[in-house]
């Protein structure tokens, strides 16, 4: 499967397009199966949707969190409502397709990619709520620290563009989009040990700051985390296009890149 | 059918005109009159049989030969025994010959011949054997076996004319069933790993068998009938005969020297032996029924 | 599904994870390659090996029609191997060419070899009766010989051949057996073939060849003229009937492939485009075109 465009709504792009953003790029001649493709192609971008919501509640969370608003975070976390509903949506959308129109080849490949996607989805909303969820614990006149705040300001960017960039190769099939996401992810995580660092630094008697600290690396993590559910998304592009599952790895990791199996030498192709 | 036709719209839709159904009743009127003037020959002639001929019939009809006796009135004609036999003797041998040659011809027409030139030349002249007059084969076999020879006429010269007449009868619907089995079965049977000839002879064969015997049995109800050819072999004598060497009675031909007698005894045993054969011809008719309804082919 | 009070999962929580986050992954197993398809049923408990077939540069002619256009195919023994392709690609043909029925057709013909575990059936010196009595062959609709028994039909192939004929009761009841038919019909062997249901009188068809003791059994399409019930049966005793014979089935029925087959070889106009195991055929197709059919996008 081709893909007919690589929609480029990289980092620092605001604008996450209409509701056609998310479809994905035709392969060939079309004539069979019309139904079929038209229910799978609303499923994709039912699912896609879904990162659409996580934008949303990433953007209000860390709104939320440079502010102290706490309201706003109440907002977010019942808001995840709306992204578990998409789960079960696009789960119940998926276990019909399978059981009434048996796809094979590429479209199962699509098919078991979108429950992989929307399950890291609803991972990501949770991280939000997480989030969400440590803001009024630091009180509401918390001891603040620039440098920290600043830092996760910083991770909080780049883990919307990583959802963002998912969101991209996904819906454009593209492989190396996927793969570069794993380049924004190592910034996340170097911010992540940064700001561990930074919170172990802050010593000095006040026992509110060294628990907004504790709070804020709690913090880190969630969007560490949401870094990595963005990985995953990639690595399913990557599955979907070429059939075999290999891990992104970081490559500051010993363990390198997996090489592909080698192909099954009992296929042949003419 | 839109919602908006109402009941009576519909009813309008599929009513039969009246047009429609004077034709109809015209064309049923015609087929009918068709059918009733085609009837009435046949009506006729078994009308005429039975009333002449029934009359005839008694023990001694068919169990004395006839005498020759015909020129005294009073004398005793005798009956149609040894017409019956002579018929049945000779319709047999024919059968004995024509029925295997038949089936075989018919055999290699459909599964070697098929549609190979010579095939259907073949064809072309077994069509063209189903329309000439019986005469013709009788008087082959005069110029053939009685004129060329020297010899004298003969039961089995009679069989012979009869059984070229039977051929191309016994070919026809031969290949009409045989072309009637499905190809199927006998791909199944080849592909069990069976020669060719085992095919035709253990599947195919036996499931035609049905529907041939209904071939030859009309066929052989076309021989039991015909005089022409007879009365050039075969020629005619009084007596009951088993040596189909020598001369032999028939049913046809001795209907036909009865028939132009002066003598009203002889010319009612003439239509006494007519009747005979037509029931002997209809009771062969009635078997090849019976046989075709049995099979699943035919 | 939402977080509950707590703030973190413990299954998010790894030793290495708050540090060396990059590595942290939600811990779903993540195998590397989809799992490799399950081998065929051993030949170590195969009663009777089957034998493989093998084409070599096939090609079949209606006259001067070529309908099957150099083909290179593998059947492996004691599979089940399945061909799969659009109306008029070629496949009933060429499976037609592997038992020499083809050329039963006035005007056909075949170049190329089929070898039959290194025997090439197309070799001159080799009968073709006996070719047709190692590889045998299962018909579309169902044609039992309407004018035998049940009996007979499945002793037909061992009459036919003429040779083998002793214990014909021992070998028609294995048959029977072996097509899962022996239960239902044994208390009515002398009745006639044709009086079975469809299911039932394909069956009885599969029992008449393998009476005949096949090294290979071909099948057109076997299941096309039979309700479901009656098909899952034939699919069941296809996976059984494996372990004794070489199986080549050919079929309309993608989902059927699917279940049945071990490999699977896509036609196309007469050429081969794709073989390999059937798992892979479906899940991860190589050739676009493949790719395209098992989808529904033609055919």
């Amino acid at each position: 499967m081709s893909p007919a465009s690589s929609a480029n709504d990289a980092s620092g792009s605001t604008s996450l397009g209409g509701p056609d953003d998310g479809a994905p790029p035709t392969s060939g001649p079309q004539h069979g199966r019309v139904h079929f493709q038209q229910q799978l192609q609303e499923l994709e971008t039912n699912a896609l949707g879904g990162l659409d919501l996580i934008v949303e509640q990433l953007d209000r969370v860390l709104e939320a969190l440079d502010h102290q608003d706490v309201e706003l975070a109440q907002m977010v976390i019942a808001d995840d409502d709306r992204v578990d509903g998409r789960y079960l949506e696009v789960h119940q959308g998926i276990l019909s397709l399978l059981a009434l129109q048996a796809p094979v080849a590429g479209d199962l490949r699509l098919v078991a990619a979108l429950l992989h996607m929307i399950k890291h989805i609803e991972r990501m909303g949770d991280q939000c709520v997480n989030i969400a969820k440590l803001i009024p614990l630091s009180g509401h006149e918390p001891p603040v620290r620039q440098e920290v705040l600043q830092a996760l300001s910083k991770m909080g960017a780049h883990a919307r563009s990583e959802v963002v960039q998912s969101k991209a190769a996904f819906a454009g099939r593209d492989v190396g989009l996927a793969e570069d996401l794993v380049r924004q992810d190592r910034e996340i995580n170097r911010l992540n040990r940064e700001i561990f660092r930074m919170a172990l630094d802050i010593g000095g008697d006040d026992a509110d700051t060294r628990e907004w600290a504790m709070h804020m690396i709690l913090v880190a993590r969630a969007l560490e985390r949401i870094g990595d559910n963005a990985v995953d998304i990639g690595e399913q592009v990557a599955f979907v296009v070429t059939g075999l599952f290999r891990e992104f790895s970081d490559s500051s990791h010993p363990a390198g890149v997996r090489p592909d199996a080698a192909p099954d030498a009992s296929r042949e192709t003419f | 059918m839109s919602a908006r036709e109402t009941p009576g719209d519909l009813l309008t839709r599929f009513d039969v005109s009246p047009a429609r159904r004077r034709k109809d009743k015209i064309a049923r009127g015609g087929i009918l009159a068709a059918t009733i003037l085609a009837l009435i020959p046949l009506v006729l002639i078994v009308y005429y049989l039975l009333r002449k001929g029934l009359s005839s019939w008694s023990v001694s009809f068919f169990t004395t030969d006839p005498t020759g006796n015909t020129f005294f009135g009073g004398s005793n004609i005798g009956g149609i025994k040894s017409a019956i036999l002579g018929t049945i003797e000779m319709v047999a041998l024919a059968s004995a010959i024509a029925v295997p040659i038949g089936i075989g011809v018919a055999v290699w027409l459909v599964e070697y011949g098929r549609s190979s030139w010579f095939a259907n030349t073949v064809r072309f002249f077994v069509d063209v054997l189903t329309g000439v007059p019986s005469i013709i084969f009788g008087l082959f076999i005069y110029i053939v076996l009685i004129v060329g020879t020297g010899s004298s006429y003969a039961g089995y010269k009679g069989s012979l004319a009869l059984s070229l007449l039977m051929l191309p009868v016994v070919i026809r619907s031969a290949e009409v069933i045989l072309r009637l089995i499905p190809g199927a079965l006998r791909e199944s049977a080849l592909a069990l790993g069976a020669p060719r000839w085992r095919v035709i002879f253990s599947i195919v064969l036996p499931t035609a068998l049905p529907g041939m015997v209904t071939g030859v049995l009309l066929a052989i109800a076309r021989a039991a009938g015909e005089t022409a050819p007879l009365l050039f072999t075969a020629a005619y004598t009084h007596q009951t005969n088993f040596n189909l060497g020598g001369f032999m009675n028939s049913l046809p031909v001795q209907i036909y020297n009865d028939v132009t007698s002066p003598t009203t005894a002889v010319v009612n045993r003439a239509w006494g032996a007519a009747l005979t054969l037509v029931v002997m011809i209809l009771l062969l008719n009635l078997i090849a029924r019976l046989i075709a309804r049995r099979s699943r082919l035919a | 599904m939402t977080s509950d009070g707590s703030t973190l999962r413990t299954a998010d929580v790894e030793p290495d994870d708050l540090l060396e986050s990059g590595q942290a992954r939600s811990p779903e197993p993540r195998p590397a390659r989809p799992p490799a398809t399950a081998p065929a049923a051993s030949s170590a408990t195969a009663t009777k090996p089957g034998l493989s077939v093998r084409l070599e540069g096939l090609r079949a002619f209606y006259g001067e029609s070529e309908q099957v256009k150099g083909v290179d195919l593998d059947f492996r023994a004691n599979e089940v191997t399945a061909i799969i392709g659009p109306s008029g690609c070629g496949k009933s043909t060429m499976v037609r060419c592997i038992n020499r029925m083809h050329e039963e057709i006035p005007g056909a013909r075949a170049e190329g070899r089929v070898l039959l575990d290194e025997l090439d059936v197309y070799d001159s010196s080799v009968d073709v009766v006996a070719v047709r009595r190692a590889i045998g062959m299962v018909f579309q609709k169902p044609n039992p010989f309407p004018t035998m028994s049940i009996f007979d039909n499945v002793a037909s192939g061992l009459r036919l051949s003429s040779r083998g004929r002793g214990d014909l009761h021992g070998k028609v009841e294995a048959a029977l057996r072996g097509a899962g038919l022996w239960d239902e019909v044994s208390d009515r062997l002398q009745e006639p073939g044709a009086g079975l249901s469809g299911g039932q009188q394909q069956r009885l068809c599969i029992a008449r060849s393998l009476a005949v003791n096949p090294e290979v059994i071909l099948m057109d399409e076997p299941c096309s003229a039979l309700d479901p019930i009656a098909t899952l049966k034939i699919e069941e005793l296809i996976a059984e009937l494996k372990q004794s014979v070489t199986i080549v089935i050919v079929t309309h029925n993608m989902q059927q492939a699917a279940r049945v087959a071990d490999r699977t070889a896509f036609m196309l106009g007469g050429k081969l485009v794709e073989v390999g195991p059937t798992q892979e055929i479906f899940t991860n197709p190589t050739d676009p075109r493949t790719e395209e059919y098992v989808t529904g996008k033609f055919g």
